[in-house]
């Protein structure tokens, strides 16, 4: 399997379609950061919400550089079940790639500061909490990215719009006023969290939610996927 | 390799491409699918690779190792021909050294040792071809199916590839070759599958028996006319005539044979 992700990133790069939703992750990361020094638990919070749709596009866009063909030759040969998870992984792969560019890149531009802030809270801990933020946002994307990837959707325009709904939806649902927050990912929870210095039992609360909202539609993935190949 | 009363359609409310299909395929048997265009050949063969499913009934049996050779092969890929069938040859479970001979030996085999380091969108469409073939036998399959596989090759790749479907026979695998221009000719041993009107009727091979003869049509030049004639006799096969000069090879004086090839069996 490791041999299938491989070839998936080496297409990834090679292909140059990397760029794109680096240079778009970097350029809301340039936004977020350009106002001046935070402290690192709440703009990382901020940030892995804005890497969520950057993360599910560039998810989308990487199992979409594989022609359909190629696709079911691999499936062929590896096997349904090693195929698809080949493409998530991979994607899991490219997606902490960007993730730790978005846990560098304050430090490089002084978006963050190290000092102590009013809270107490050191930055060790802000750091962990941006960390565990970016790593609950990660697979809720790549599940995203995946359901809108052609091999699902069958088409460019569906998987655009999937790809849409879900992120803008995952956003308006998770505000605080949301009326149905389970329906989406917690990552605006997460970043309020981040804000206010969670406690354990929400760290644990959260941290379960964001892996039952990825394994469900993880499992609507593989569900399309036995049918649609 | 069996279907069980396979349906298939591609969409929920769509036409069905295939209704009941039940077939099977034996192994060391090859099976040809015949058809119009657009009848639904390659879907047959996709179902039998396992790239569609089913949406009634099943494909079961089917052989652990399967190679596919689509009739278009996707080109369109950031690799060079090494690094792709080295890629493929990992995919498919070869270890490093395996896979490295594997696609060696393929490469060398199917004339492709001078495109080794060419980038596939560069290759022209039979080149393309040979490496959709290569990557289906890098690792023997226990079913090779190929879609259209003469379609776009060279004079020399055409006559390779019922060479390669009777490797794979001997070794104990299956075959199912999908063909519309009458190559399958060359493969006298297969079942046809004919597909029209989303239904599949198999005919056993026309031949299949080992009371069977074809007719194998020789050029000899002249000169050796009688002395080949006697040798094909003591070797237990039955000449039917021989004429006069045929076309070919141009500026030879030749002379053709028609044997009846009998397997080293008495005539009938």
């Amino acid at each position: 399997m490791t041999a299938l992700v491989r070839l998936r990133l080496a297409a990834f790069l090679r292909t140059g379609r990397a760029l794109a939703p680096l240079l778009a992750g970097l350029l809301a990361l340039g936004v977020l950061y350009g106002g001046g020094r935070a402290q690192p638990g709440e703009a990382y919070g901020v940030s892995a919400v804005v890497l969520f749709p950057v993360l599910a596009w560039q998810t989308k866009i990487l199992l979409d550089v594989e022609p359909d063909v190629q696709r079911r030759l691999a499936l062929v040969l590896a096997g349904a079940a090693r195929e698809w998870a080949a493409g998530l992984l991979a994607a899991l792969v490219a997606g902490l790639g960007t993730t730790v560019v978005a846990l560098v890149f304050p430090w490089l531009v002084g978006g963050v500061t190290s000092q102590v802030g009013p809270d107490g809270r050191s930055v060790a801990a802000g750091v962990a909490l941006g960390v565990w933020a970016h790593l609950l946002a990660l697979p809720a994307a790549v599940a995203l990215g995946a359901l809108a990837s052609r091999a699902v959707t069958g088409s460019a325009g569906y998987g655009v719009a999937v790809l849409a709904l879900g992120a803008v939806g995952s956003l308006v649902l998770g505000l605080s006023s949301s009326v149905a927050p389970w329906l989406a990912p917690p990552v605006l929870p997460v970043a309020r969290a981040t804000a206010a210095g969670p406690s354990a039992a929400t760290v644990a609360v959260l941290t379960g939610w964001a892996v039952a909202w990825s394994a469900t539609l993880l499992a609507g993935y593989a569900w399309r996927r036995r049918v649609r190949v | 390799m069996r279907w069980e009363g396979v349906w298939l359609r591609y969409h929920r409310r769509g036409p069905w491409v295939l209704r009941e299909a039940d077939l099977r395929l034996g192994a060391g048997e090859a099976a040809v699918v015949l058809g119009r265009n657009g009848v639904g050949k390659s879907t047959l063969l996709q179902l039998a690779a396992g790239v569609l499913r089913p949406a009634r009934g099943r494909v079961v049996d089917r052989p652990r190792h399967v190679g596919w050779v689509p009739e278009r092969f996707p080109a369109d890929q950031p690799f060079t021909v090494g690094r792709y069938l080295a890629g493929m040859a990992r995919v498919a479970g070869l270890g490093g050294a395996e896979a490295d001979r594997a696609v060696l030996r393929w490469t060398e085999r199917l004339g492709l040792t001078r495109f080794h380091g060419v980038r596939l969108p560069e290759l022209s469409k039979g080149t393309a071809q040979k490496v959709g073939l290569a990557q289906a036998l890098l690792r023997r399959p226990g079913l090779l199916i190929l879609d259209e596989p003469w379609e776009g090759l060279d004079a020399t790749a055409r006559e390779l590839v019922p060479t390669l479907i009777d490797e794979v026979l001997a070794a104990g695998g299956s075959v199912l070759v999908s063909d519309h221009r009458g190559e399958t000719a060359r493969l006298p041993g297969a079942a046809r599958w004919t597909v029209a009107d989303g239904t599949v009727t198999a005919q056993a091979p026309a031949d299949a028996s080992p009371e069977a003869f074809v007719v194998v049509e020789l050029a000899v030049p002249v000169a050796r006319a009688a002395g080949t004639v006697a040798r094909l006799r003591a070797d237990g096969h039955h000449v039917l005539r021989v004429r006069g000069t045929p076309p070919t090879p141009p500026g030879a004086a030749t002379s053709a044979v028609d044997a009846s090839e009998a397997a080293g069996r008495a005539p009938r």
